[in-house]
């Protein structure tokens, strides 16, 4: 299954698009879960530091017919994992 | 009292120019317009006391500057370990001297030309974090402090060589303490646009460069020579700034027409500031001299004059901006006819 990445925002304000390709068992058992837990918004004090943040980059994350749009200050570690291996394999 | 002050007969620019001549065969020509001032508005005589001295009266008091670098060691972790505080001498580490110099420059344009004491204007320690993360390619403001990468070496490189990349980071800080701009759509263009305003300045004051002689690029310098561009936005031709093979074209609009509808960088933040960015240079150009006395003093009397909304749009950041223009130097001032005609050049105005 395919995975698109799109990083807009930051300070440079450039868009840069990564794609890498992953088995269905491991869309299914590992990013899929993780995109539709990402998909809810913080609350509280999670909220009000990720609202003050300037100039961060903000990742869109198509993993089949499943969509994710995760500021930067929400990425954790599995997320990283992924976008690392996407521009490992990418040349755009 | 004059009734109807911004009739006079004298201009309010003429008087504010005869009010700072300091020539003793002119001295009663001086008096004399130094006192019409004074009766035609408070701001006024304000600005002719700004011309003729080189601090302005409202000079910040209280708390100096405190600056504080720290180094996030290559780790995603803030604020990191504290390595150069105020009056410390320098360290040697590039990025860490460099954030210092910077916050210095950018808190001497706050403080010593509009008056204002750090970015509260209650004298806030200035904080920021060197060396964050493993090739990190951003600098950013988190609410409390800046911080910066040093870049992946590919595209980027470290984000503190460029000067307006610090001002920038700063003014974001001052902005959440004036106008709180929300960051999406045409609010966040314009919180995006004031940083780069104001970071340009910082710049150009530190370097006492007039509109003529400034490049108005923001991150000159923070590009790899691998990259065909010279920064990463120009006031002056917005959507110039670089066009490399890779990385694509400068997105960058100047005008309303141009105007970018899109869903990423929070609703184009970074995009559209092109728009305002635009308009700031205009005025600047217009006026001549040096940008940050008088476009930069009304884009500053605009931020912290209570006209701005979180929610504001271009049209009523450019009709603040124009009210700002003329309580300062009137109805009839060159000022106020130069910010009117660039925002109807942006086509924000009619």
């Amino acid at each position: 299954m395919r995975i698109e990445i799109s990083r807009s925002g930051g300070f440079a304000g450039m868009t840069r698009t990564w794609s890498l390709e992953v088995s269905p068992a491991e869309a299914e058992e590992r990013w899929l879960p993780l995109a539709d837990r990402a998909a809810e918004a913080p609350r509280g004090e999670e909220a009000r530091l990720e609202r003050d943040q300037r100039d961060r980059y903000v990742y869109h994350i198509v993993i089949g017919y499943q969509e994710v749009t995760l500021p930067e200050s929400r990425l954790d570690e599995p997320w990283k994992e992924l976008i690392e291996r996407a521009r490992r394999g990418s040349t755009g | 009292m004059h009734p109807h002050p911004h009739c006079s007969i004298v201009p309010p620019h003429l008087l504010a120019h005869l009010a700072a001549v300091d020539d003793p065969r002119h001295a009663v020509a001086a008096r004399a317009a130094r006192r019409a001032l004074v009766q035609l508005d408070p701001l006024l005589a304000d600005r002719a006391e700004a011309f003729a001295a080189p601090v302005p009266p409202r000079t910040a008091v209280g708390r100096p500057l405190e600056r504080r670098i720290s180094d996030a060691g290559g780790q995603e972790i803030l604020p990191g370990t504290l390595i150069r505080g105020e009056g410390d001498g320098a360290t040697g580490d590039e990025a860490t001297d460099e954030a210092y110099d910077g916050l210095g420059a950018t808190d001497a344009l706050f403080r010593e030309v509009y008056g204002r004491a750090s970015i509260d204007d209650a004298g806030l320690p200035l904080a920021a974090t060197v060396h964050y993360g493993q090739q990190y390619d951003n600098a950013f403001w988190d609410g409390e402090r800046m911080v910066f990468g040093d870049g992946d070496g590919d595209v980027f490189g470290r984000f503190t060589r460029s000067l307006t990349v610090i001002s920038h980071e700063l003014t974001h800080g001052f902005t959440q303490y004036s106008t709180n701009l929300v960051y999406e759509g045409q609010p966040g263009a314009l919180n995006e646009s004031l940083s780069d305003v104001f970071g340009v300045l910082v710049e150009q004051h530190h370097l006492r460069q007039t509109v003529d002689q400034a490049s108005w690029l923001v991150g000159e310098g923070v590009f790899t020579d691998q990259v065909q561009g010279q920064a990463l936005r120009s006031l002056a031709a917005p959507g110039t700034a670089y066009d490399d093979d890779v990385l694509g074209r400068d997105p960058q609009p100047a005008t309303m027409s141009d105007f970018v509808i899109t869903a990423s960088d929070n609703g184009g933040v970074h995009i559209n500031s092109g728009i305002p960015n635009h308009a700031f240079y205009l005025t600047a150009l217009h006026l001549g001299g040096y940008a940050w006395e008088r476009a930069g003093r009304i884009w500053f009397d605009a931020a912290v004059g209570g006209g701005i909304q979180a929610n504001s749009g271009f049209r009523l950041f450019a009709d603040v901006t124009q009210e700002a223009a003329r309580a300062r130097f009137g109805q009839d001032s060159e000022e106020y006819e130069a910010v009117r005609q660039a925002w109807a050049k942006v086509e924000v105005t009619g």
